[in-house]
């Protein structure tokens, strides 16, 4: 074992690398799961919705005998292979998330509809069954029933819910195991007593690949007409858009407290590198370089800071985890437990303070006279 | 081994220079232990950091087996002082979370050189103590720790300043008769302002105001 090998120096002095190893555990485990929690909020929208990747949502503007007219367009221009075009109506339904409540839509398609749209979502399997034709019963996906807390032969919507209204009780009769946010009822039932009276269309291309390529034709061809389309890679744009100010006063809450953990990093290391003025000054008048000197710190500082951060890492993914277990999957919210953006913003902390390390040792060192310890001038 | 000619040091002070030494001249061989004796403050410890290149003289050379000291990069003159010389300080500067014979290896990573090293510390009465830390050894311990690591790995010269300064008379004397048994052929270099400490000495410098005034063979008397 080497006398002066950092492992000796940062095991015999921990009360003074524990406390350093500890705010920077702490600092990085705050930001990583500030960041995360945030990230869990587009993170939910892209969740819930993601289901709409896989269709193209056409529904005619005011004129009910559009929709046919809409089928036609896509038959016979669309740049993909189709797969299926099917009759939609739909009706509101509110989900929880932990920004509070989103609307989401409750889609009729006829049954055949309805298998194929939970085969291509990857269901595998369903608990309980279809809704039948006509009838006021919807199967929901395994993440709607955790969220809304609903199981077979519950109302999911229904005259005395006025959030998610239909005028009848609408039973919930399957569960359908996928991770894609679904609640699916029968047209029929739609048709006969659900407002407005107009059939919109789902298009799905044959492959899903091809998907998204439909998706932008589908809103260039549709732009300025009697139809409006709904894809996915919008929801994702606006997603997008909709976090762009909460990012910009993140980046300055995160800047600041890395900056204020840099300061008083510094100020710590700083009283650190006083108390060993000593040390320093007896082994370069032994004849070790400043260059020795200071390399030697430098690899103790990057243990520490690094180690502090791995360890912050640890610490951040522990505690997500366990908000995950306790609170977010019981309640289907979307948490990212390792998530690569809040893991990039901590990085400045372990940098920063040993950017704020060297300089200070470099400072001191600058004019340093080991004569004037072993004189005992300085110490 | 060692020459200085006319060397100086003269350290600014509010304006005026204040000469620390004033055109020494000496020499310095091999084996040799050379005294150098004065007051407080006449400078007997600047001419010691001259000798060993903890000082660059402001005028006048210092020359190691002919090599000018002075001219040599910092690098050099730090690897020389590791590996050529040994020093005990007036104060027995140990670094405190290292037992006593990781503070004598301190310069040294070789794991056959622990042996030797222990066995150093034996001879130097700390057989029991070699796994104790600074905290843990009494005044006179730690010195003899710093004697231990001067003379580990058998330097040219010893440069001991003041090694009893903080000791008491027993102590003291103990310290300087085992830095003279133990420095197998190096040289000794002490400087003291307590003449009974010079006795094994083979020359004496007095020194006064930065300048020998006096050089005595043998122990002064």
């Amino acid at each position: 074992m080497k006398s002066l090998g950092a492992r000796v120096y940062l095991t015999r002095n921990l009360s003074k690398t524990l406390p350093l190893v500890g705010v920077i555990v702490l600092a990085v485990m705050l930001i990583c799961a500030i960041v995360s929690m945030i990230n869990s909020i587009p993170l939910s929208v892209r969740t819930i919705y993601h289901y709409s990747s896989t269709m193209m949502g056409l529904t005619p503007r005011g004129d009910a005998a559009m929709t046919a007219t809409l089928r036609k367009i896509v038959e016979k221009e669309a740049p993909v292979p189709i797969g299926r075009i099917a009759n939609v109506r739909a009706s509101e339904l509110e989900v929880r998330s932990i920004v509070g409540k989103w609307q989401f839509a409750v889609i009729a398609l006829d049954t055949e509809d309805i298998q194929y749209l939970l085969d291509r979502v990857g269901t595998a399997r369903i608990e309980g069954r279809l809704p039948s034709p006509g009838a006021p019963e919807v199967i929901i996906s395994e993440p709607i029933s955790r969220n809304l807390n609903k199981k077979i032969g519950d109302v999911l919507i229904g005259p005395e819910v006025d959030s998610a209204y239909s005028p009848q009780d609408v039973k919930v009769v399957g569960i359908a195991h996928t991770p894609e946010w679904l609640a699916l009822a029968d047209i029929g039932y739609y048709r006969a007593n659900h407002f407005p009276p107009i059939d919109a269309l789902l298009v799905f291309a044959d492959k899903l690949s091809d998907q998204e390529k439909l998706d932008l034709w589908g809103v260039e061809r549709f732009k300025g007409q009697r139809a409006r389309v709904l894809a996915y890679h919008e929801v994702e744009k606006s997603s997008r858009e909709m976090f762009q100010t909460l990012y910009k006063i993140l980046d300055v809450v995160i800047g600041t407290l890395v900056v204020v953990i840099t300061l008083m990093m510094g100020m710590l290391v700083n009283i650190h590198l006083g108390q060993r003025t000593q040390e320093f000054g007896l082994l370069q008048a032994l004849g070790f370089t400043k260059k020795q000197l200071v390399k030697r710190v430098v690899i103790e500082t990057m243990v520490t800071v690094v180690g502090g951060w791995v360890l912050g890492i640890f610490a951040a993914t522990a505690m997500l985890s366990t908000v995950q277990r306790v609170m977010m999957y019981p309640n289907a919210y979307a948490l990212e437990i390792w998530d690569e953006a809040a893991v990039r913003y901590t990085v400045p902390v372990p940098v920063a303070i040993l950017a704020v390390a060297l300089g200070t040792l470099l400072l001191r060192f600058r004019t340093f006279d080991p004569v004037s310890v072993v004189e005992r001038r300085l110490v | 081994m060692i020459r200085v000619h006319n060397a100086s040091l003269v350290y600014p002070d509010h304006g005026r220079e204040v000469y620390a030494c004033r055109e020494v001249s000496l020499t310095l061989s091999e084996g040799e232990f050379l005294g150098i004796l004065g007051p407080s403050g006449s400078g007997k410890s600047s001419l010691l950091y001259i000798l060993s290149g903890l000082k660059v003289p402001t005028s006048g050379t210092v020359e190691i087996d002919g090599k000018n000291l002075n001219a040599m990069p910092d690098e050099e003159r730090a690897a020389l002082r590791l590996k050529r010389f040994g020093f005990v300080f007036q104060y027995p500067y140990l670094l405190g979370y290292l037992t006593a014979l990781e503070n004598v290896l301190v310069a040294h990573s070789s794991t056959g050189e622990r042996e030797e090293a222990m066995e150093l510390l034996s001879d130097l009465g700390l057989a029991q103590k070699v796994h104790r830390f600074p905290h843990e050894l009494s005044g006179g311990e730690r010195q003899r720790v710093c004697v231990a690591r001067a003379l580990f790995g058998r330097p040219d010269v010893v440069f001991a300043d003041e090694p009893t300064a903080s000791l008491d008379h027993k102590n003291g004397t103990q310290v300087v008769e085992l830095l003279n048994r133990h420095r197998k052929g190096g040289a000794l270099v002490m400087v003291t302002h307590d003449p009974s400490m010079l006795a094994g000495a083979h020359r004496t410098l007095c020194i006064e105001d930065g300048q020998v005034t006096r050089e005595i063979a043998g122990p002064p008397d």
